[in-house]
């Protein structure tokens, strides 16, 4: 593709990924008769919607919510990456372990989701963000080991076998030069873990409510039976947007410097 | 005494333990379900059926057409993810100017949770108050993306809106973490750009991109937001999923047994799919 | 399961009991007839304005009974069920006290989940359970046993512009084919006749039963055997597709209770048949319709009888305080706060309330009360037994079919029939 045309591609993207984002920063402040036409640009700017989602709990479960994600991406991201390196590298467990990880990614929430609450509830972890985490975790573990054994597979063996002739041992070879080589890959890797996390609503819903409220929970309570609260649920979706694209923005970048600078002599 | 076990299983020991402790006994459990008529409200005739739940299935026209609207649905927005996102993740590779701005924002849909997703494209889509509808308008255009013909197909287009990033996310994390002396042979070499892309950039990149292809798949499955913020599976059954009619007949519903007949049946078919598929994929790569 | 559920039960109360916290504060205070109750009530509820109103009454009661605890977790429907579902299964629950969706009344009921309540209701003094309208103190009933008191109905009726109807030179239809004529009248370009909710499942069942009744069919006789099969059936959901053919906003097979309000707050569509209490909201000078309130007026649907649906109060069998929480119902739904709960806005279920001047004038106005009563007075619930939901989702899938022209009316009703049928037998 020659320049022009990649420039006008990406230009294309960032309009359609735009375009909704304005339609609810716009709609964010119109006041519920306004609503009625939500797509008409005519209207009294309010900032209702605005502070009722930033006194109505929609902050504290947003921190909750990063609380579970970080949680859940820092135990998948250890386990993960280790697991991984190990299937990739040395077949452990063999093809079981590699597809067996996978059946938890498909189980339906609405099925996994009523043995894992008769479990918390016996546990006395109902309505804690503990229960959150670990159903977080059926889903965002096999995804970032799946991830990271693709960034595995894709390191040249070569790359360890030179190391470990410079003197390093197993683990030295992989935390020095094997996973310099990956670290793109675990950092989206981590951001998609996140993302899972951050965006699930079944198990949050079900296993924790009222006081343990994630932001999905917080923010699907604008559908309600007597209609979508369009102008509360925007505002509500753009609080939770912005600091996750800011935080991925500084992620992707150090991610960026990092293999630039570090792992070239591999 | 740790020395004895294999340095592979020493690795894998923290995976395992985990993993095992999430996971192990709702795995256990709903199987076991799904071999009871177990229902919520009827607890005290819960008795084990065998695979009557699973021979249930045959004749369950409702869960035939899921099945199939879920298969197309998936291979549909996979295949659509795919081609959008190398051809960004390319675009982005190379781009100089405003480069962390423009791949944070590209990866905002992916923020927005699903049911939100749904909703907002439930009001945008709309003929009478929607946006998009009424700019179609002004050229003379009509769509109607929640009927019978459309539903599900623009159930595609909002999981590319939204899943797209993700795609763009991995392959370019997979594009830069790719080894700099093969590119540099083949420019020394003279190979024109396609040429490298396809002998290079592809050959490569192909974990990552089995990878990527295999995640999205496996979570495109699990569709049910979209469907249950905008049609309910409607019109008729067109837009009916897997997910969504395990949600209604297990939640919804109260039979959980059947629910879980319903989940088991999804996951052998999938798994058996990923198997053969990868196994045909690593025969090829060795 | 029922054994890993009688473990954690056995569990549990060894726990408690070691610990001597036991919770006994319900069951130390009063019964049913006497004393004073006191506990902690932590009750589910929707999360929706007669909520509010209901909370808005809680420190009344507080001064009452000062030693019963009500705490209100409002959510929105769609996470209602799967959380009271929950609150059952544990043997340590969540909420001690509930309200109860129509649909869900014949399964919570019969799978051991609620109290009955006759007793208490009988022992209750000058309750008048007689005053709740009937086809609400129905639903409350399975298999002749009462486990619930009505909380506010959500009965259907025809919302309609005054304004636009007077132009027209039109009245409320009386029959289907009145409302066809009117809704073409009334349909002009920007504007469509009548506003529709026919998306697949609960809401188009809950919009076309209103024409089946009109069209002089039934959902089920007298013995809950399921009698759609019929002429009349047919007839209803070939008017109810050639009205929306020829009237209902183009391209609107999805919409549901959401998209409908807004067409008609916002002046794109001439009417719909709605909750009756959507009319005050509406109405309301800063309500949704903005300068088009005060046109609205709510009318019976063609035919007179309506599809009714209901909140009702109920009190779940693992309850850690039943006693404080009968002491809530009863205090709430007494004529004295009815009365109360009602001029504050909330949706009527008593008589008494319905006919009351003082209500009349410090609420919606006489027209008002007179019609919910007389919509109240013939109203019927889309299911009444078992598998309830169920049985609404599978006939709104065949008429959603055939509004999408996927199937015949013909097909379609007899496989919803059918369908439905298999569903309450199962």
């Amino acid at each position: 593709m020659s320049r022009p045309l990649r420039a006008l591609f990406l230009v294309i993207a960032v309009v359609a990924v735009a375009f909704p984002f304005a339609w609810v920063v716009l709609i964010s402040f119109k006041s519920r008769v306004d609503l009625n036409d939500p797509s008409s640009l005519s209207f009294t700017p309010t900032s209702a919607n605005w502070s009722e989602v930033l006194h109505g709990g929609v902050l504290e479960a947003a921190l909750r919510s990063v609380e579970v994600g970080l949680a859940t991406v820092s135990v998948s991201l250890v386990a993960g990456t280790l697991g991984a390196y190990a299937i990739s590298r040395f077949k452990a467990g063999g093809g079981p372990a590699r597809f067996g990880i996978l059946l938890a990614q498909l189980m339906p929430p609405a099925v996994l989701v009523v043995p894992l609450f008769i479990l918390f509830f016996n546990w006395n972890l109902r309505d804690t963000i503990w229960a959150v985490i670990a159903a977080h975790l059926t889903f965002v573990l096999p995804v970032v080991t799946w991830f990271m054994i693709g960034f595995f597979d894709a390191v040249p063996r070569e790359l360890e076998e030179q190391a470990m002739i410079d003197g390093y041992g197993r683990f030295g070879a992989f935390r020095r030069v094997v996973l310099p080589q990956v670290l793109p890959g675990l950092g989206a890797a981590a951001i998609f873990g996140f993302v899972l996390s951050w965006n699930d609503l079944f198990y949050a819903l079900i296993l924790a409510g009222g006081n343990a409220e994630t932001l999905p929970v917080a923010i699907s309570s604008y559908n309600t039976f007597r209609g979508v609260e369009l102008g509360a649920m925007s505002a509500a979706i753009l609080v939770s947007v912005v600091p996750v694209l800011i935080a991925s923005f500084f992620v992707q970048k150090r991610l960026v410097r990092g293999i630039s600078g570090g792992g070239l002599k591999y | 005494m740790l020395r004895r076990i294999p340095i592979g299983y020493r690795f894998l020991t923290p995976l395992a333990v985990v993993f095992a402790a999430v996971f192990a006994y709702p795995f256990v459990y709903s199987l076991w379900l799904s071999l009871t008529n177990y229902t919520i409200t009827r607890r005290n005739e819960t008795r084990f059926v065998g695979i009557d739940q699973y021979t249930g299935l045959l004749d369950n026209d409702t869960y035939r057409q899921a099945l199939v609207n879920t298969f197309v649905f998936v291979l549909l927005a996979v295949s659509l993810e795919l081609l959008l996102g190398l051809a960004l993740a390319l675009c982005l590779q190379r781009q100089r100017w405003a480069r962390n701005v423009t791949r944070a924002f590209l990866l905002a849909p992916m923020f927005v949770t699903p049911i939100a997703v749904g909703l907002m494209f439930r009001f945008l889509l709309n003929q009478q108050i929607g946006v998009i509808p009424e700019i179609l308008g002004t050229f003379g255009l009509e769509i109607d993306f929640f009927g019978p013909d459309l539903a599900l197909f623009s159930m595609v287009a909002i999981d590319v809106w939204q899943w797209t990033p993700f795609m763009v996310l991995l392959l370019l994390a997979g594009l830069e973490s790719l080894p700099k002396q093969p590119f540099e042979a083949a420019r020394v070499d003279g190979a024109s750009r396609w040429l490298t892309f396809r002998s290079v950039t592809l050959p490569l990149l192909k974990p990552v991109i089995v990878v990527a292809v295999l995640l999205r798949a496996l979570d495109a499955f699990k569709v049910f937001e979209y469907v249950f913020a905008i049609t309910r599976g409607g019109p008729g059954t067109a837009t009916e999923t897997i997910q969504y009619q395990v949600y209604r007949t297990g939640i919804g519903f109260f039979r959980l047994g059947e629910a879980a007949a319903m989940a088991f049946v999804l996951v052998a078919v999938v798994l058996t799919i990923v198997v053969v598929l990868f196994r045909r994929l690593m025969r090829e790569a060795t | 399961m029922r054994r890993l559920l009688a473990l954690s039960v056995a569990l549990l109360a060894l726990a408690l009991a070691v610990a001597g916290c036991g919770g006994g504060d319900d069951d130390s205070g009063g019964t049913a007839t006497g004393g004073t109750p006191s506990g902690t009530v932590r009750v589910i509820m929707e999360e929706v304005p007669d909520t509010d109103i209901v909370k808005s009454l809680l420190p009344e009661f507080q001064k009452e009974f000062p030693d019963v605890d009500v705490q209100v977790e409002a959510l929105p429907y769609d996470q209602m069920r799967d959380r009271i579902v929950s609150s059952f299964l544990a043997s340590d629950p969540t909420y001690d006290m509930i309200v109860v969706d129509n649909p869900w009344m014949y399964d919570f009921a019969k799978g051991d989940f609620l109290l009955p309540l006759d007793d208490r209701i009988t022992a209750a003094q000058d309750f008048d359970h007689e005053d709740f309208a009937q086809p609400l103190r129905d639903i409350a009933e399975v298999d002749g046993a009462t486990y619930g008191v009505p909380f506010y109905n959500y009965a259907l009726g025809l919302i309609y512009r005054k304004d636009l109807y007077a132009q027209a030179g039109l009245t409320p239809p009386t029959t289907l084919a009145e409302l066809k004529a009117a809704a073409a009248k009334l349909n002009t370009g920007g504007r469509a006749g009548i506003a529709m909710q026919p998306q697949k499942g609960y809401k188009i069942f809950e919009e076309w039963g209103n024409y089946l009744f009109g069209a002089g069919g039934a959902i089920q006789d007298a013995d809950n055997a399921v009698v759609l099969d019929s002429p009349e059936a047919r007839t209803a959901l070939q008017e109810y597709i050639d009205i929306y053919k020829a009237s209902a906003p183009k391209n609107s097979l999805n919409w549901a209770f959401d998209e409908s309000l807004r067409a008609v707050a916002g002046d794109k569509a001439a009417q719909m048949i709605s909750y009756n209490w959507m009319l005050p909201t509406l109405n309301k000078a800063d309500g949704p319709a903005g300068k088009l309130a005060g046109k609205f007026a709510l009318a019976e649907v063609p035919g007179g009888k309506s599809i009714l649906g209901s909140w009702s109060w109920a009190i779940p069998k693992n309850s850690a305080s039943p006693d404080a929480a009968w002491a809530f119902i009863a205090w709430v739904t007494s004529k004295q706060h009815e009365k109360e709960r009602v001029i504050a806005g909330g949706a009527p279920v008593r008589a008494s309330a319905m006919s009351d001047p003082e209500v009349w004038e410090q609420g919606f106005g006489e027209d008002y009360y007179t019609t919910v009563a007389s919509i109240l007075e013939d109203a019927a619930p889309l299911a009444d037994g078992p598998n309830a939901e169920e049985m609404i989702n599978v006939v709104g899938e065949d008429l959603n079919a055939a509004v999408a022209g996927q199937e015949s009316v013909d097909d379609a009703i007899s496989s919803a029939a059918s369908g439905a049928q298999e569903t309450l037998d199962k």
